[in-house]
């Protein structure tokens, strides 16, 4: 073949891919409509594809795709550090430090800079906010006034009888874009039991997304379908998993392949973390050609697990003492971890809890 | 050097000082310049590079909020009321003048304290060792965010004991926030994992504990409350078995009345899911639960009349340990329960008569 023959059909092939991007991003983009963003909370926060904001909201019982039109690519070794984040939220906010929740936190994987999920107040009519840090550490509103977007229910509670409202509530505990689908974990502040949804996007009318319960008998005798704490997506060898921690303690992995609408889902624990273990948040990372999970834990510090080969992990099948399963170790430097999200390849961001100020900065990946 | 600029700053003083009969007030919430007329266009950088609030103390980004040219003078409305408490510095600055330096001290009133914990779900004394949840119900909505710093499990010699809660970042409330949700940690109830193997369940059978809830936890006005709480309670033994509806006793009413229909249960049942997730098909009414969550009563707005009638009962309905109708908390996976009830809802009818 010769050069110009190469070159006519590499540029064919790229424009055709480029078609096929462009097609792409635009079905996710265009499903998002200009106007007022009702947000009755703002809770968990995952990035989509094309600069794609979603935002969990257990108050309201939906999740809004936002588009941040944030799309511009970070420069190459940006670090991010804010101090008093929240005393400086709270003074562009005419409030006080402590009416300030930081919900939480996502890095654009495209722009790297950083959102927020915010309540300013701690009543029920607390307001709702969503907030861009960008990489010289500027905060500003993310105004939800007139954005595109594009909101899906969550089925929730039954309407409200008789005009008395319905106690029961959803929270959102976690959320992720896998492949085309958001998968949002929740617990229910009446019935002990796992919800595990994965919605279609772009959103579709009505679609309420399906639901599946996931069973795990961590030593393999007694099983309970327990709520899903915080998890992570993990692709292997171009297999989709999910890495649950749940609210009982272990790690449980899940092949998304098996999340099927109604589906009634074993998960298989490839860790059991023991007691004191209160997960937080979780990425996975690679390093030295390893791969690895970062886990920030309220009562532990931040954890670091290797985790090469999560599809050949066997069940833990017998009661065994701490640490079985992946072996991990604890970052002792690393203490006060609040909100963790992946930055970079090298870096973690942190959103720190250091008395009651709290301090956002890239951290090195351990 | 430094002699040639004080020189320099003192030969422009007199430019400088011509800013002086400006000033900045506030006003029903907004910060309005006076003695100064607006040119016709906002500056290239906004008006915020003239004028900007800032609350609070210290280096602080500036409020967020609009501005505007009101009757003839710059008008910044904040973004949101100002919070009680909140200390706030007005600067207005135009080139070749000194700036314009306002502070407005916040009025601190706190607000008066008037909620408390009217009740605390389960109402029994008595619960097992395996016990899931409590409900603690308060007069008025909360504030979120300091829930496990407020709740605290005392053992018998009055010792806190350690980490006895699912403590989730999110906090279990009702819209109102007047209903808090607190799980006991399921990895020490749950048979088979380290935590319930290591350190032992939260609560054990034979011994008393107490609940304690602090005055101190602040309302959604930042008000504590008029009173602490306590609950007292003793533990018996576990409770592995799934309800069984079969059990229940019901108690018709007489066609004609609007008298209550009354169903007991063998034992205490979660009072919110039997709030919710039980009914009598077709027939609208108030559901209550009392005696120790022992007992449904279910009153119909219209008067009875004769005929059969149909309880129906989501099997999602848990008792105190968390059995749900069906299926036990954690289901043994060598000693299955062989009877599985399959379907999302069961029925207990009943027949109102004349007599």
């Amino acid at each position: 073949m010769n050069a110009a023959k190469f070159s006519k059909m590499f540029l064919r092939f790229a424009a055709v891919s480029c078609v096929t991007v462009a097609i792409a991003f635009c079905a996710n983009l265009t499903s998002l409509k200009p106007g007022k963003a009702e947000l009755k909370s703002a809770g968990p926060l995952a990035f989509g594809p094309d600069g794609i904001l979603f935002v969990g909201d257990s108050m309201g019982a939906t999740i809004t795709a936002i588009d941040s039109e944030d799309r511009t690519p970070g420069r190459a070794g940006a670090k991010v550090e804010v101090k008093g984040l929240n005393k400086a939220i709270a003074g562009m906010l005419g409030t006080t430090p402590d009416q300030i929740l930081v919900n939480d936190m996502a890095v654009n994987p495209i722009s790297k800079n950083v959102y927020l999920s915010v309540s300013r107040g701690r009543g029920p009519d607390a307001v709702a906010m969503i907030l861009r840090v960008d990489l010289a550490g500027k905060i500003t509103e993310v105004s939800l006034s007139n954005v595109k977007h594009s909101t899906v229910s969550l089925p929730d509670a039954p309407a409200e009888k008789e005009g008395r409202s319905n106690p029961r509530l959803e929270t959102i505990t976690d959320m992720a874009f896998v492949d085309g689908k958001v998968f949002i974990a929740g617990l229910s502040n009446e019935e002990f039991s796992s919800s595990l949804r994965s919605i279609s996007f772009p959103f579709e009318q009505a679609a309420k997304g399906s639901s599946v319960e996931i069973y795990h008998g961590s030593h393999g005798r007694f099983e309970t379908n327990s709520p899903v704490r915080t998890f992570v997506p993990y692709n292997v060898l171009g297999k989709d998993y999910i890495l649950a921690a749940y609210t009982c303690t272990p790690l449980v992995k899940i092949p998304v392949s098996d999340l099927k609408p109604g589906a009634k889902v074993k998960g298989t624990t490839i860790a059991e973390l023991g007691n004191r273990n209160r997960p937080l948040d979780m990425i996975i990372y690679k390093k030295g050609g390893q791969d690895y999970i970062l886990m920030a834990n309220q009562s532990r510090g931040v954890m670091k697990m290797p985790v090469n080969g999560v599809d050949k992990l066997t069940a833990i099948t017998a009661p065994v003492p701490d640490k079985q399963g992946l072996s991990y170790e604890t970052i002792a430097e690393l203490k006060g971890v609040a909100q963790l999200d992946k930055f970079d390849d090298g870096n973690a961001l942190m959103l720190f809890d250091d008395a009651g100020s709290l301090d956002l900065r890239t951290v090195a990946l351990p | 050097m430094p002699i040639a600029r004080i020189i320099l700053v003192l030969g422009l003083l007199p430019f400088l000082a011509a800013a002086q009969n400006v000033s900045i007030k506030i006003e029903d919430g907004r910060f309005q310049v006076t003695g100064w007329t607006p040119g016709a266009s906002e500056p290239s950088g906004g008006w915020g590079s003239i004028f900007s609030v800032y609350a609070g103390e210290g280096d602080l980004p500036p409020m967020l909020g609009s501005y505007a040219v009101e009757n003839g003078s710059l008008v910044f409305r904040p973004r949101f009321p100002l919070s009680p408490g909140v200390r706030t510095r007005a600067v207005f600055r135009t080139p070749g003048a000194l700036p314009v330096v306002a502070i407005f001290n916040a009025s601190t009133a706190a607000p008066a304290a008037t909620a408390r914990v009217e009740h605390v779900y389960p109402s029994v004394d008595v619960l097992p060792d395996n016990q899931l949840k409590f409900y603690l119900q308060f007069s008025a909505p909360m504030s979120r965010g300091e829930v496990w710093r407020r709740i605290h499990l005392l053992d018998p010699n009055g010792k806190g004991v350690d980490l006895p809660f699912l403590e989730i970042a999110q906090e279990l409330w009702d819209r109102d926030y007047r209903r808090l949700t607190v799980l006991f940690d399921p990895g020490r109830i749950k048979r088979g994992l380290l935590p319930l193997e290591e350190v032992g369940p939260a609560i054990e059978e034979g011994k008393s504990y107490t609940l304690v809830i602090d005055r101190e936890w602040l309302d959604a006005r930042g008000a504590p409350m008029t009173e602490g709480f306590r609950k007292a309670f003793r533990v018996g033994p576990s409770d592995r078995t799934p309800p069984d509806t079969a059990a229940w006793r019901v108690t018709a009413p007489k066609a004609g009345t609007v008298d209550a229909l009354v169903v007991k249960f063998p034992e205490s049942m979660d009072w919110a899911l039997s709030l919710r997730l039980i009914e009598v098909a077709g027939v609208a009414g108030t559901a209550s639960v009392e005696s120790n969550e022992t007992e449904w009563r279910f009153k119909p707005n219209a008067p009875w009349k004769s005929g059969e009638y149909k309880i129906v009962v989501d099997t999602a309905l848990e008792d105190l340990a968390g059995n749900r109708i069906g299926r036990a908390f954690d289901v043994d996976t060598f000693e299955r329960v062989s009877e599985k009830i399959s379907g999302k809802t069961v029925t207990l009818g009943f027949r109102i008569g004349q007599n």
